[in-house]
């Protein structure tokens, strides 16, 4: 389980992480999503304790990182998919951080096995593809068979198998019981990746949920209507107190009303209906309406309610 | 979960990171790229002075001539010093050493042993083979020879690689507080060949005090020796004083990358 509690992180007059409090359980794919610079990596740096919050605290299992006693054993992290010496074969990467934590070096072919890179085990990193860079640094965060697992922006770069490849290791991961923390500036991958969300906007915290909830409480939930007589029904939809707005396709977006009344009115007033969808709030229009503004959605008002339904 | 591996008592300690620094520096290529290089040049430079000597009267120095060579390794040694530490940098792969062990003094202890360790050793192997063969060249030419029997000379050999050591861990030093092998390097090349140039010609009564002047005139010279308890004026510093010298250039340079390094964000 990885805590956060009040991290606060200053560069000059700029305020990275602000008064950032959060948990990440384990057993679940935890999302740590917010645009590009607001504090992410400076979180996950924080925890892994290579920067040192001007304030507050980050504790992997209640213990702050400097002070585990087998950091690999404990904590596996991918912070940076280019990490290593470019003239370092991956084998060779792999056999100085097992030596330093006393891992048995069989542990090294192990996990390449895992991550399918046994065949270039002998190359020089250097001259890796993203993807098998990516490979191997999930290989180096396996190392010491971890419970808890951090990824910053695991599937930058990557093309859609190794995307694929990696959400389902992530997933395979917390299924183990694993303590699994991923960061990312990409809502549509975070909601086929993970269980709960971590949200945060200039480095404040702005929900802290799970995914169907965060869907849910985030957008109202509109409904696509396609049909030959627009007039009357807009006429009678507005009569019913919904919003109608015309789409560039011709059909109509109805908000404040759900499907089924929609079509009890149609075999009221025998209007005619080509098409009735209910149109689930995108997860992109949620996240980009609580990043933008941040005068609006206060991290504290937010954070109340939006924290209402988190799961376990 | 079923685990895949047990932890073992305890916690990492420093021979954990000892090994794992050593198979880091066995396991890229400038460091025998560093080593190589040290041998090649160092003995062709040897080679060529002893091979060239012209001054052989009263003053002549053969253990001094011998050991010329080793003027490249302090370069060498140096860049072989600065690269272990901003290496990591520009590769980004401190990140990983910091996760691995987060505890930076321990980290740090372990990496200057490796450093001073390899470069010592590896340095003192350098100055005996220099010292025969340019006592191998010097007789083959007519010109006087010491062995290691004359006075002074295997203290001369012997101190030559510590100093080298030093000058690597001196180079470590810069590589802390400037993390980048570029600024690294140019600290290093800049106070031990480009500062004695400069205070040539500004101020002739520090140049004894310089690095690169202790290791020729002090270290490796067993002749026009200050004798011990008397006070010489620009003159070199005796071989006890020159050593503890460079013992303290390397202390404060070390002290001040230690402490950044510990202080500072990764």
């Amino acid at each position: 389980m990885i805590t956060a509690h009040s991290l606060t992180k200053r560069y000059g007059t700029t305020t990275a992480v602000d008064n950032l409090t959060f948990e990440v359980l384990p057993g679940l794919v935890t999302g740590f999503l917010g645009p590009n610079g607001s504090g992410k990596s400076t979180t996950m740096r924080m925890i892994m304790g290579l920067d040192v919050p001007d304030s507050g605290s980050a504790l992997i299992g209640g213990k702050p990182y400097c002070d585990l006693a087998w950091p690999l054993r404990e904590v596996g992290g991918l912070l940076d998919a280019k990490a290593f010496h470019s003239a370092r074969t991956a084998r060779n990467h792999l056999r100085w951080l097992a030596l330093s934590n006393d891992i048995p070096l069989r542990r090294v072919d192990e996990v390449l096995d895992q991550v399918g890179l046994s065949s270039v085990a002998g190359r020089r990193v250097g001259k890796f593809s993203l993807g098998m860079s990516q490979r191997l640094g999930i290989a180096a965060t396996l190392l010491g068979d971890p419970g808890v697992l951090l990824f910053d922006e695991p599937v930058n770069g990557l093309d859609p198998e190794g995307i694929r490849w990696v959400r389902h290791f992530l997933r395979g991961l917390a299924a183990q019981g694993r303590t699994v923390f991923v960061s990312s500036h990409l809502i549509s991958e975070m909601s086929q990746t993970a269980d709960r969300l971590v949200v945060i906007g200039r480095g404040r915290l702005i929900a802290e949920t799970s995914v169907t909830d965060f869907a849910r409480r985030s957008g109202g939930a509109a409904v696509r209507l396609v049909t030959p007589d627009v007039a009357e029904f807009t006429a009678a939809l507005i009569a019913m107190g919904a919003t109608v707005g015309n789409a560039a396709d011709g059909s109509l977006t109805v908000d404040g009303l759900r499907a089924p009344p929609i079509g009890d009115l149609a075999a009221r007033q025998g209007l005619r209906v080509h098409e009735l969808t209910p149109i689930a709030a995108s997860l992109e229009d949620a996240f980009m309406a609580l990043t933008q503004d941040e005068v609006e959605f206060r991290p504290s008002t937010m954070a109340g309610t939006l924290a209402v339904g988190e799961e376990e | 979960m079923s685990p895949a591996i047990q932890s073992p008592p305890g916690h990492y300690r420093l021979t954990h990171v000892v090994k794992s620094e050593v198979v880091k520096m066995l396991t890229v290529p400038s460091t025998f790229i560093t080593f190589g290089l040290t041998v090649v040049a160092g003995l062709l430079v040897t080679a060529l002075v002893t091979h060239n000597v012209m001054h052989q009267g009263p003053g002549f120095d053969p253990t001094q001539q011998a050991l010329t060579g080793l003027i490249v390794a302090g370069l060498t040694g140096g860049v072989f010093g600065g690269l272990l530490i901003t290496a990591e940098y520009s590769s980004g792969t401190i990140r990983a050493t910091l996760a691995a062990t987060p505890k930076r003094p321990v980290l740090l202890a372990a990496k200057i042993g490796v450093t001073a360790l390899t470069t010592m050793l590896f340095c003192e192997v350098m100055s005996f083979v220099s010292f025969f063969l340019g006592q191998a060249i010097l007789s083959g030419r007519g010109a006087p020879t010491a062995s290691l029997g004359s006075p002074g000379a295997i203290r001369a050999v012997l101190m030559t690689g510590v100093f080298i050591a030093l000058l690597s861990l001196m180079a470590f030093g810069f590589g802390l507080i400037c993390r980048s092998t570029a600024g690294a390097i140019a600290a290093f090349a800049g106070v031990v060949f480009v500062l004695p140039l400069v205070m040539h010609a500004i101020s002739r009564s520090a140049v004894p005090y310089l690095p690169t002047n202790i290791l020729t005139n002090s270290i490796m010279a067993t002749v026009n020796q200050v004798p011990p308890g008397a006070i010489s004026v620009n003159g070199p510093l005796s071989p006890a004083v020159g050593l503890s010298l460079m013992v303290l250039y390397a202390a404060v340079t070390l002290a001040v990358g230690s402490v950044l390094f510990v202080k500072r964000d990764a």
